[in-house]
């Protein structure tokens, strides 16, 4: 897929364009800043005060149009085709700044939840989250809310991603991508199929086998492996399986553990299994066809990565616009023909099936109803419990 | 004399060897800019092809992350390198209350770990209701990077014959032409290597820069969540790109240096006094 | 334009030169910084808020916890520094003496591979070192390594990396103090009948301690608090303590351990460093060289 066009002469303007709209606030430090008392500065700092200020953000709500000029949108790497992004900006003008700066949730998280907390914007006007972060944000009213007229397109929204217990009215986000975690892994160096997550823990493939940091992601598929309904794991069940995990990496079963990382030592040859992503191994296949992806028996965790407008977003209006435009099923099938993840948009499979049928026909993008009824959505804690699993999972990865 | 020709051609070669292993990944690099890959991954060799290189800059924001850099870099190096170099000639120089102290503080901000150090800048912005962005990266980065300049050039400092700035001051030179003439010539070389660093250290900054760039995107910031699953084309053309410009700015100041070497060689030549004169070749 | 005397012109300088600098780091290092001291001793979760009560034990358990990743940082951080400096003396020590008019385009080509990023470097270095690539293959072949060994995901793999990454902190640093040796000091001591040996044990290196100091220094600090290179070349068994910090920080949310670790890492780099400079007494060799 050619994800430029030729329009060098448009870019340079955009280029110098761009140093004049931008508008940088620094007030002199020396009179404001060092007047303020030390107490104050000390105890304004750091958080002091906790986050969850108990205020949602009001569900209703109107952002009427204006021009779109600059606005940022920030997502996960390899999420969209820029081509989409060339098309809108076209379409509707202005300028998006589209960054990948969204590696994992709790880290970017973390990167900004000084900001968030003290009511300040981010910079951002589009986040992308999964599920338990972006629940977390709704419910610690760090997102503004959509404003549904300017999202006509939200009809499209595949059914089972209508409603969901933290967002039922779809308010505050939009489902991204789906996607579900099984096992990729390269057969002619396992030497044969996988097709079971105990098969992860094979002391054949010792040192040679990944699994994700993300404990929602690998103690879930761990818990299904062990015959625990995930989405309704209790704390005790979720260390049960991280105790599993840490004894095969303590045996020097697992060699990593990663995010989207495995990639490259999937592709190398480095890792013979891997706990992955759904829509990264079929762009792996392209570059070596050796390696296969498979849901495993037992089930699969199933993602969705949503679109959420952050708390004091300057630009609520481009965002939804935006949110209109990748739920037109022709720009959807496009997105999902180049990230190769499932899409929430309904009805994109038959302008698949005439554009790019190798993908239509993809079970990894559109896995079929006996796989479907195997995924899994993540379970919901409270922010303690999430707390105790990520720490405890920390000390098996190392951190 | 064989010895020393032997000695001559063993610290060549192991110098070539340690170079080499310097540039091992960055051949890489500027390899992979021409690989012709079918799918998105970048990290199998599928034959030779210039079409990366064609359109650098097609994307914009990601042309744009890189004049953040550079000029961030610039900006930054210029203010470190000036506030770090007087700091170490204070702290070599002169001996005054607090000078032990002073010495292990500029330590500090070495040690501490870069997420610390974003976080808490960062905490100190948004309590004095500084928005972040390019402005903040360079305070960031300047602070960061005075450590270094003082280190390397105090490093410079430490043994050099301080009286011969005396002997200037005490033939009549003033504060600012003892120091213009005399002395930045004589620290140079360490001034030009902290800048160097500094300037190293500023583009390739991403833990802090992070934390504190607010809308604005560097060049890492750019690229650290694509490159994580093996570097896309646009990045490997980009810093190769950028190689092989610093490699003509280099080329222009070797020519440079050749006809300034010749007019200071007359100069120094009048000097009445054996000034530390840098061994020659 | 105050008309001060030569000598009370003279005392004000340091303060004038050390000022400047010295007010942007107690600006915009040590104000965070004594904040984060503050967060260290706090308690409480990212949901109820913090509470600050001198609670001293976070300190302890931090340090309990996790005395094997600091361990294991010094003993990386250490190898690493040992490493570059047996690399960059040499190296330092050739363009010193010997480059003549190339002396500025090595010293560019030594932090040239810096202008790509950190981490293209390393995953280049992945690439390189992966299993069944070239290099793996080679050592496999003459036996350095078993069959089915492997380079990443190893203590090598982690500490070949921090060596890499940090080998310009070394070298420049080296060059600079180098550079300055009189070679005429050298030439007198050969005069005097000392072999090159001994000219170099007794003139030369002595001059160039305050690089090599320098150098170590530069290098190993940060390097005890490098993250990236166990993250990607290593497996949990590396990890080193700016890993766990990390992780505290931006994934578990636990800012008073953050800190706590931070401070005690500080601490003992700082102990550390006046230990070190002891041992090489290199403020009494510069009084005697400037004598």
């Amino acid at each position: 897929m050619k994800p430029y066009d030729d329009i060098d002469r448009v870019v340079e303007r955009m280029l110098d364009g761009h140093e004049h709209s931008r508008r940088q606030f620094v007030r002199v430090l020396a009179g404001a800043g060092l007047s303020v008392s030390s107490a104050g500065l000390l105890a304004a700092c750091g958080g002091v005060k906790g986050e969850s200020s108990g205020k949602k953000a009001s569900a209703s709500v109107r952002h009427p149009k204006v021009p779109i000029g600059q606005w940022t949108f920030s997502n996960w790497p390899l999420y969209i085709d820029k081509s989409v992004l060339k098309a809108f900006d076209k379409k509707y003008g202005g300028h998006v700044q589209y960054i990948e700066d969204i590696n994992d949730n709790f880290e970017f998280f973390g990167k900004v939840r000084q900001q968030l907390s003290r009511s300040q914007p981010i910079g951002r006007d589009i986040v992308v989250l999964t599920d338990y972060m972006a629940s977390r944000w709704v419910r610690d009213g760090f997102v503004t809310a959509i404003d549904q007229a300017n999202v006509p397109n939200m009809v499209n929204l595949v059914d089972n991603l209508k409603n969901i217990a933290w967002d039922p009215k779809r308010n505050y986000s939009l489902p991204w991508q789906s996607g579900a975690i099984g096992i990729g892994y390269d057969r002619r160096l396992t030497g044969r199929k996988l097709h079971s997550i105990k098969d992860l823990f094979d002391p054949k493939f010792k040192g040679r086998v990944s699994f994700l940091s993300e404990p929602y992601d690998s103690a879930g598929m761990v818990m299904l492996m062990q015959g625990v309904d995930s989405t309704k794991a209790s704390l005790t069940q979720i260390m049960n399986a991280i105790d599993r995990i840490e004894v095969a990496q303590k045996a020097g079963q697992i060699r990593r553990f990663t995010g989207n990382d495995y990639t490259t030592d999937l592709a190398k040859g480095n890792l013979w299994a891997a706990m992955a992503y759904s829509g990264d191994l079929v762009q792996l296949k392209a570059d070596n066809p050796h390696l296969e992806f498979v849901y495993p028996d037992e089930g699969s965790m199933q993602f969705t990565d949503n679109m959420m407008m952050p708390a004091k977003a300057a630009h609520p209006y481009a965002a939804e616009t935006m949110m209109n435009y990748v739920y037109d099923p022709q720009v959807a099938a496009k997105i999902a023909d180049y990230v190769n993840y499932i899409s929430p948009v309904k009805g994109i499979k038959d302008i698949l099936l005439k554009s790019d049928p190798k993908v239509a026909s993809n079970p990894l993008i559109f896995p079929p109803a006996n796989i479907v009824a195997r995924l899994h959505p993540y379970p919901s804690l409270s922010p303690a419990d999430e707390r105790s699993m990520e720490d405890r999972m920390a000390q098996v990865v190392g951190g | 004399m064989t010895w020393d020709r032997l000695r001559t051609w063993l610290l060549g070669g192991w110098s070539g060897l340690a170079l080499a292993y310097l540039f091992i990944p960055i051949v890489i690099v500027v390899l992979f800019s021409f690989n012709n890959n079918k799918g998105r991954f970048n990290f199998t060799w599928q034959g030779f092809t210039f079409k990366h290189w064609a359109h650098p800059f097609a994307d914009p924001d990601l042309a744009l992350a890189l004049k953040n850099s550079l000029a961030i870099a610039a900006i930054s190096t210029v203010i470190a390198t000036a506030l770090g170099t007087f700091m170490a000639l204070a702290l070599v120089r002169y001996g005054f209350r607090g000078r032990g102290a002073a010495d292990l503080f500029v330590f500090l901000p070495l040690a501490t770990p870069e997420v610390v150090l974003g976080a808490a800048l960062l905490a100190l912005f948004l309590t004095m209701n500084v928005s972040t962005g390019f402005v903040t990266i360079v305070i960031a980065h300047v602070m960061f990077n005075i450590s270094y300049v003082v280190v390397t050039v105090k490093a410079r400092l430490e043994g050099m014959d301080p009286h011969v700035e005396e002997a200037a001051q005490d033939l009549g030179a003033g504060v600012w032409s003892t120091f213009a003439r005399v002395t930045l010539p004589m620290i140079a070389p360490g001034v030009a290597a902290a800048a160097l660093l500094a300037a190293a250290l500023s583009v390739d900054d991403y833990v802090i820069t992070s934390f504190n760039a607010g809308q604005t995107i560097t060049f890492p910031l750019f690229i650290y969540g694509a490159t994580r699953q093996g570097v896309p084309p646009e990045v490997n053309v980009l810093a190769s790109g950028l190689l092989f410009v610093v490699l003509i700015l280099m080329g222009l100041n070797v020519l440079l240096q050749r006809r300034r070497a010749r007019r200071d060689h007359d100069a120094v030549e009048g000097l009445p006094i054996a000034v530390g004169a840098p061994a020659t070749g | 334009m105050l008309r001060l005397s030569l000598r009370r012109r003279r005392q004000l300088l340091p303060y004038l030169f050390l000022g400047p600098g010295l007010l942007w780091l107690l600006i915009f290092f040590l104000v965070p910084l004594a904040n984060q001291a503050y967060v260290s001793l706090q308690t409480g979760d990212p949901e109820a808020g913090y509470v600050f009560g001198w609670h001293f034990s976070t300190y302890t358990t931090a340090l309990s916890d996790y005395h094997t990743q600091i361990l294991r940082s010094f003993g990386y951080a250490g190898v690493a520094t040992v490493l570059d400096l047996v690399i960059a003396f040499p190296l330092a020590y050739f363009i010193a003496f010997k480059a003549g008019r190339f002396k500025n385009v090595m010293l560019l080509l030594i932090v040239m591979p810096f202008f790509t990023s950190y981490l293209v470097r390393t995953v280049s270095w992945q690439l390189i070192l992966s299993d069944n690539g070239w290099v793996v293959g080679r050592l496999r072949d003459v036996g350095l390594l078993s069959s089915g060994g492997r380079l990443l995901a190893t203590r090598t793999a982690v500490i070949a990396g921090i060596t890499y990454n940090f080998l310009p902190f070394m070298a420049l640093p080296l060059y600079v103090s180098l550079e300055k040796v009189d070679r005429r000091l050298v030439e007198a001591a050969t005069d005097l009948y000392a072999s090159r040996t001994t000219a170099f044990r007794k003139v030369t290196l002595p001059l160039a301690l305050p690089g090599v100091f320098a150098g170590s220094l530069l290098t190993f600090i940060p390097a005890v608090g490098d993250y990236i290179n166990a993250a990607l070349l290593g497996t949990p068994n590396q990890y080193m303590i700016g890993n766990v910090i990390q992780a505290k920080f931006l994934n578990i949310l636990d800012y008073p351990t953050a800190a706590a670790l931070s401070f005690l890492l500080m601490g003992v780099i700082l102990l550390a460093i006046l230990l070190y400079a002891r041992a090489l007494g290199t403020r009494s060799l510069t009084e005697a060289a400037a004598a």
